[in-house]
C-alpha cells in the first residue's frame, strides 16, 4: 500500500512538469503564428499605412471610421445575405437528403452516400473553375441547357441579378456534403428506441421527425449548423474565383473587401481593420459554439 | 400501408437520384471536356462522340509546369502535416488527460482553428517580405500550421478521450514513466484517429488558397494558385483548364475512396463531439 502510494506520488510529480513538455512546442508554436501576427495587425490597424507611402502616423479609430462609413455596410450585408442563404439551403438539403438514407430498408443507400459525399475534400479552386465554364455565358453548357427549355441565355456571374444566386448554387453543390456527413452520423449515433416507442404509439412519419427526431437532433444541428456559419462567414476562395466580388459589389465579402483593400489599394491599416472586426464576429460566434457543445 | 411505403420508397429513390445526379454530372462534363480537342471543345450544342486525345493534358503537364506546382503542394501539405501531428499530439494528450493550461487552452485553440484567414496573412504579408520568407516553402509551411495545428489538436483530444484511462493508470502502476504511456499506450490505441487526423490535415493544406496566393511566388506556387491563374486564359484553352481541374481534383477523390470509413470517425466524433 506503502509502495503504491509513494509510487503514485512520484509518477504524480513527475506528470506534473511533464505535461508542460508535452504542451510547450504547440503553445510555442501557436503563440509565434498566430498571437505574435495577430496582435502585430491589431496594431497596424490603428496605424496609417498605405505600402506605397510607407508607415504613417498612428491614426487612432480613423481606418475603422473610414471603413464603416465606406463600404463595410455595404460588404456586411452580402456576406449576411450569402452566410444565410448557404447556410441554410445546405442545411435542408443535406438534412432531407440525411433523413432519406438514414431509412431502415433502403436498396443503394451505400451507392447514394459514396456519390453524395464526394465533394467533401474537393479543392473549392477547382470545383469554382469548373462552375465557371459551366457557367460561362457564351461557351458554357448550362446556357445550351436551359435554351433547350427554351429560356434566353443568362449572364450568371456577370448578372448583377443573378451573380449571387450563381454563388450561393455552387457554394451549397460545394459544401452540402460536408453537413450531409455530420447529420447523417448525427442520425446514426441517435438512439432507436424513442423512435420505435413512438411508431407503436401510432405517430405518423411527420410526427415522428417534429417531436421525437428533431428533439433529439437538436445538439448535432445547432453544432453543425455553427460550424459551417464560421466557414461560411470567412469564404473567401469561390468568390475570388467566381466573381471577384462584382459584379460592381454584388457579391463583395467581408473577406473579400478586406483583401481588396490591402492588396489592390494597398491600405494595410484599413485591411487591418476590416479584418479585425470579421475576427470579432468569429470569435463571438465560436465562444458561442464552444458554449452548445458543452451544454451537451 | 404497404402502398404507402411503396410511394415514399419510390420518392426517396426519385430525390436521392437527381441529387446524386447534380453531383456527378459537373464532373462527367470536366472529365470528357479534358480529352476532347480544341475545335470540339467550343462546340455548342457539344458534341457526345468525338476522338479522345491527351493533347490538354500534355499540354498542361509540358508547357504549364503543372509538375512543380503538383511538387510544391505536396512538399508543403506533408511537413505540415508532420509537424502538426508530432506536436500537436502530444499537447493535445496533456490537455486531454491533465487539463494543462486550465480551461482556457482548449477554447484558445478552437477559436484559433476558426479565426479567418485575412487577418493573418496581412501581418504575414508584412513580416514575411522583412525576413525573407516570401516566396519559400518555409514561409508557406509556417502559415499553414497557423489552421493545421489547432486541428490536429482538437481532433486528437477527441480521439483521445476515448482511450480508457484505466489503461494509463494501469501501465503508471506498472511503473511506465509519462512518455512511456503516451507511446506505448495511448498512441497505438489512438492509431486509427491519428491516421484520420493527418489525412484531413493534408486535405486542409492541399486545398488552401488564400495564404498561397499572396505568400508564394513562381518557385513556390501550389496548386491551387496556379489553376487560380488559368481564369484568365479560359477563353482560349477549355481543354487545359478542364484538364487542370482534373488532375486537382484526382488525389482528393483517391483520399476519399481510401479512407471513407476513417473520414465519418474522424469528421462526426471530431467537429460534432469536440
Amino acid at each position: 500500500m506503502t509502495v503504491t502510494t509513494t509510487l503514485n506520488h512520484q509518477a504524480g510529480k513527475r506528470r506534473n512538469w511533464a505535461q508542460y513538455v508535452f504542451l510547450a512546442p504547440t503553445a510555442i508554436v501557436l503563440t509565434l503564428v498566430v498571437a505574435a501576427p495577430l496582435l502585430y495587425s491589431v496594431y497596424l490597424s490603428f496605424q496609417t499605412y498605405i505600402i506605397t507611402y510607407g508607415m504613417g502616423d498612428f491614426a487612432g479609430f480613423g481606418n475603422y471610421q473610414s471603413v464603416l462609413a465606406d463600404d463595410f455596410g455595404s460588404v456586411s450585408w452580402v456576406t449576411l445575405k450569402l452566410t444565410f442563404l448557404c447556410v441554410t439551403i445546405e442545411f435542408f438539403v443535406a438534412f432531407g437528403l440525411a433523413l432519406l438514407l438514414n431509412q431502415p430498408h433502403l436498396p443503394g443507400r451505400q451507392f447514394y452516400l459514396i456519390i453524395l459525399l464526394t465533394p467533401i475534400l474537393m479543392t473549392p479552386v477547382a470545383i469554382a473553375l469548373m462552375f465557371r465554364l459551366m457557367f460561362n455565358p457564351s461557351l458554357g453548357i448550362v446556357n445550351w441547357l436551359i435554351g433547350g427549355l427554351g429560356i434566353p441565355p443568362q449572364g450568371w456571374f456577370g448578372d448583377p441579378h443573378l451573380a449571387l444566386g450563381t454563388v450561393v448554387f455552387v457554394d451549397v453543390w460545394t459544401e452540402t456534403s460536408m453537413m450531409l456527413l455530420m447529420l447523417y452520423a448525427g442520425l446514426k449515433s441517435m438512439p432507436m428506441e424513442p423512435v420505435e416507442a413512438a411508431r407503436i404509439d401510432g405517430a405518423n412519419r411527420f410526427h415522428i421527425l417534429r417531436y421525437v427526431v428533431w428533439p433529439l437532433m437538436r445538439p448535432v444541428i445547432m453544432v453543425t449548423l455553427l460550424i459551417r456559419m464560421i466557414a461560411a462567414l470567412k469564404s473567401y476562395d469561390l468568390i475570388y474565383m467566381l466573381t471577384q466580388g462584382g459584379p460592381g459589389k454584388e457579391t463583395e465579402t467581408i473577406s473579400f473587401y478586406a483583401y481588396r483593400l490591402g492588396f489592390r489599394f494597398l491600405d494595410i491599416g484599413q485591411a487591418a481593420a476590416v479584418s479585425f472586426i470579421l475576427l470579432i464576429v468569429v470569435i463571438a460566434l465560436t465562444l458561442f459554439l464552444l458554449r452548445v457543445m458543452r451544454e451537451n | 400501408m404497404i402502398g404507402e411505403s411503396r410511394w415514399v420508397q419510390w420518392a426517396s429513390h426519385l430525390i436521392l437520384g437527381t441529387a446524386s445526379a447534380l453531383v456527378l454530372l459537373p464532373l462527367l462534363w470536366v472529365l470528357r471536356t479534358s480529352f476532347v480537342d480544341k475545335v470540339v471543345a467550343y462546340r455548342m450544342p457539344p458534341d457526345l462522340f468525338f476522338t479522345p486525345t491527351l493533347d490538354n493534358y500534355r499540354a498542361i503537364l509540358l508547357e504549364f509546369d503543372f509538375g512543380t506546382f503538383f511538387l510544391n503542394s505536396l512538399i508543403i501539405a506533408l511537413v505540415t502535416t508532420v509537424i502538426a501531428l508530432v506536436i500537436g499530439s502530444l499537447a493535445a494528450y496533456a490537455i486531454d488527460r491533465f487539463r494543462t493550461g486550465g480551461p482556457v487552452v482548449p477554447v484558445a485553440i478552437l477559436a484559433t482553428q476558426m479565426m479567418p484567414p485575412i487577418v493573418l496573412v496581412i501581418p504575414f504579408f508584412l513580416i514575411f517580405k522583412r525576413v525573407g520568407l516570401a516566396d519559400t516553402h518555409a514561409g508557406l509551411i509556417i502559415t499553414y500550421l497557423t489552421f493545421n495545428l489547432p486541428y490536429v489538436v482538437w481532433l486528437m483530444m477527441s480521439f483521445f478521450k476515448r482511450v480508457p484511462r484505466e489503461l494509463d493508470e494501469a501501465a503508471l502502476i506498472d511503473g511506465a514513466g509519462f512518455f512511456g504511456v503516451f507511446w506505448h499506450i495511448i498512441l497505438p490505441a489512438a492509431l486509427p484517429g491519428i491516421g484520420a487526423a493527418g489525412v484531413l490535415s493534408f486535405v486542409l493544406c492541399w486545398n488552401e488558397f488564400l495564404f498561397a496566393l499572396m505568400l508564394s511566388g513562381q518557385e513556390t506556387k501550389t496548386l491551387p494558385v496556379a489553376i487560380s491563374s488559368l481564369v484568365t486564359q479560359q477563353g482560349t484553352a477549355i481543354g487545359a483548364v478542364c484538364a487542370s481541374t482534373v488532375l486537382a481534383i484526382a488525389p482528393m477523390v483517391i483520399i476519399y475512396f481510401a479512407i471513407r470509413k476513417l473520414l465519418v470517425a474522424g469528421l462526426s466524433l471530431g467537429a460534432v463531439k469536440g
